[in-house]
């Protein structure tokens, strides 16, 4: 049996050992709550944080989205509203704070892919609408000129004035469809449809008023100096370049109020100025109209209008094909001045009047007085039987100018060349010259070309009688003369002894 | 005669009287001579109307001859010389008319009488 004081001992002894293992479970304790109360701090430091972070990233998420919906409410409408129409401002961001970051090189890209598609399609839609119109106006041009070969024979064929009329009339409206189809189709990138021969400067100006409803308020002054005339293959681009032009000259200017033009001859090339005396156009329209006419850029049937205006487009077209040049200003006169120039170059020639005359309706070019010399010029007598006659002239002809010269040559004066052929030693003279050849003088009728004014002398009844009784002796003397074995004659056979 | 006449007309004829067709006067046939008055060409007159003068200063022609030489139709033509005899510069004459047969039996006489003649 243990005693009291062992037990005593034991339960002290325990009693230490419980305390010290205690004491350092409490150390530990204390030390781990510290570390605790450290990382508590910062987890709630960092959950704030987070927290914070979160509702940026909510905010920004909200502009984001409003930025897309922006995007898709306001900034691609606008965008292809734009690409029709240039002047519509495409809006930018909604929130500037975007401005240079990711999302905004994103939607930049989104607006420029749907720009180029958008672009592409259009130009997709417009070729096609092209082409078909194309298709359309070339068989109907066709069928139009056929129309018109139709008209002039039966022109010709029938004189009643009534039918006449009526013959004239349809022309005219023929004429007016072919200008309108002709235009149309040359924007739609169709050729001219017809290549002519060269052609008179002044014939075919004359020729394009033709083709205008309002043609007898047009006065043309022909100021050339030579036959200038246009090779064959850009005669009908400058007739349908200054038919558009006349049009516009009619359009914008009163029914009362005549249109000018002139035909005006430079050193490298020969203009025809329009000038209308109306309301004008405006400094944009004018702006608008040498945009479409300078030819340098592509026209697609949907900046056109509607009804679609393809007057100066297809003068753009054609300006930039054939390479004359058009200007439209406004002229000191209050309306519109607009001038085509056709550089000698590659685009002029000069033709020989009397083998090739001009329509009689071109008009006569005002000539010095030196040259008058009393009788009316001799612009495209060739017709008349005179000239052929009396090539009295002392200038050389181009006999060789109807083909079309790639380069014009100039012919030098030659004073002492015989007329009627082609003078040889044609010196080229400046580079780009006009070609020149001298105007004939106007040709004198021939004297033996008028017996029929001629007075009948007076004769009595007898001087006719012993002179046709002289006659008929010398015939039988004649005959009786003549070689008996000859079968006998006639009595109108001419006897040759 | 040219090579022009193939190709296609440039200048319409409608253009030469504004689309009018029916002279002013109606005896005016294909037929009709022409002759120019002597007068000077004046600045008001249109081109054609001053060709139609060039061409008859020789002398007359018919009036299908000038439709011809100005390669326009006879009807447009018409109208255009009735305007200028209008306005006094050309004289119109009707057309001669159309030589009749000759008799036969006048032929042999007159061929009778140029026999006597030679005695």
């Amino acid at each position: 049996m243990t005693s009291i004081p062992e037990a005593l001992l034991w339960c002290l002894s325990a009693g230490t050992a419980a305390a010290v293992v205690l004491a350092a479970c409490l150390f530990r304790a204390q030390r781990q709550g510290k570390a605790l109360a450290g990382r508590l701090a910062a987890a709630e430091e960092q959950n704030a944080a987070t927290v914070r972070g979160n509702t940026e990233l909510n905010a920004r998420l909200r502009a984001t989205e409003a930025e897309i919906r922006h995007l898709a409410g306001a900034r691609i409408p606008d965008l292809t509203t734009a690409l029709a129409h240039p002047h519509v401002p495409v809006r930018g961001l909604l929130d500037g704070r975007f401005a240079d970051s990711e999302t905004d090189h994103a939607l930049t890209a989104v607006l420029d892919q749907i720009s180029e598609a958008v672009t592409k399609e259009r130009l997709r839609v417009d070729a096609a609408a092209q082409a078909t119109l194309r298709g359309a106006t070339t068989t109907i041009q066709a069928l139009l000129y056929r129309l018109q070969t139709a008209l002039q024979e039966m022109q010709h064929r029938y004189d009643d004035p009534s039918v006449a009329q009526d013959l004239l009339h349809a022309d005219f409206l023929n004429e007016q469809a072919l200008r309108r189809i002709q235009a149309t189709g040359v924007v739609c990138g169709a050729w001219p449809g017809l290549t002519r021969e060269d052609s008179y400067l002044a014939e075919l100006v004359v020729g394009a008023t033709s083709r205008l409803r309002g043609y007898e308020r047009v006065q043309v002054s022909n100021q050339l100096r030579d036959p200038v005339a246009v090779v064959a293959r850009a005669v009908e681009p400058v007739a349908i370049t200054v038919t558009e032009l006349l049009a516009n000259a009619l359009h914008h200017s009163h029914r009362e109020l005549p249109v000018t033009v002139t035909l005006q001859q430079g050193n490298r090339g020969a203009s025809v100025i329009i000038d209308d005396y109306g309301v004008g156009m405006h400094a944009d329209e004018i702006e608008h109209a040498m945009a479409l006419m300078s030819g340098e850029r592509e026209v697609m049937l949907t900046q056109l209008g509607d009804p679609p205006r393809a007057g100066f487009a297809a003068a753009g077209q054609l300006v930039r094909q054939y390479g004359f040049g058009v200007h439209v200003e406004s002229s000191p006169y209050g309306g519109v001045r607009a001038v085509i120039y056709i550089p000698g170059d590659p685009l002029l020639t000069v033709l020989d009047e009397s083998r090739q005359p001009m329509s009689v309706m071109a008009p006569v070019p005002h000539r010095p007085a030196a040259a008058a010399g009393g009788s009316v010029p001799a612009t495209g007598s060739g017709t008349s039987p005179a000239p052929v006659a009396a090539p009295q002239s002392a200038a050389p002809q181009s006999a060789a100018q109807h083909a079309p010269a790639p380069t014009a040559e100039p012919y030098a004066p030659a004073p002492g060349t015989p007329s009627g052929h082609p003078d040889p030693g044609a010196a080229p003279g400046a580079e780009g010259d006009l070609p020149r050849r001298r105007r004939r003088r106007p040709a004198a009728e021939p004297e033996p070309n008028l017996p029929r004014s001629e007075p009948v002398a007076d004769r009595t009844p007898e001087e006719t009688a012993s002179r046709w009784a002289a006659l008929q002796q010398g015939t039988e003397s004649g005959r009786a003369a003549a070689a008996r074995p000859e079968p006998p004659r006639s009595p109108e056979g001419n006897p040759h002894a | 005669m040219t090579p022009r006449q193939n190709g296609r007309r440039l200048v319409p004829a409608y253009l030469a009287t504004g689309g009018r067709a029916r002279p002013s006067r109606n005896t005016l046939d294909r037929l009709t001579l022409l002759h120019g008055v002597d007068m000077p060409p004046t600045s008001e007159l249109r081109p054609e109307e001053r060709r139609i003068l060039e061409l008859l200063r020789p002398g007359a022609l018919s009036l299908a001859e000038v439709a011809a030489h100005l390669r326009l139709p006879v009807s447009v033509v018409k109208v255009l010389v009735a305007d200028l005899v209008d306005a006094g510069r050309l004289h119109a004459r009707v057309p001669i008319p159309e030589a009749e047969q000759f008799d036969r039996q006048i032929l042999e006489r007159v061929l009778d009488g140029l026999r006597s003649l030679k005695s």
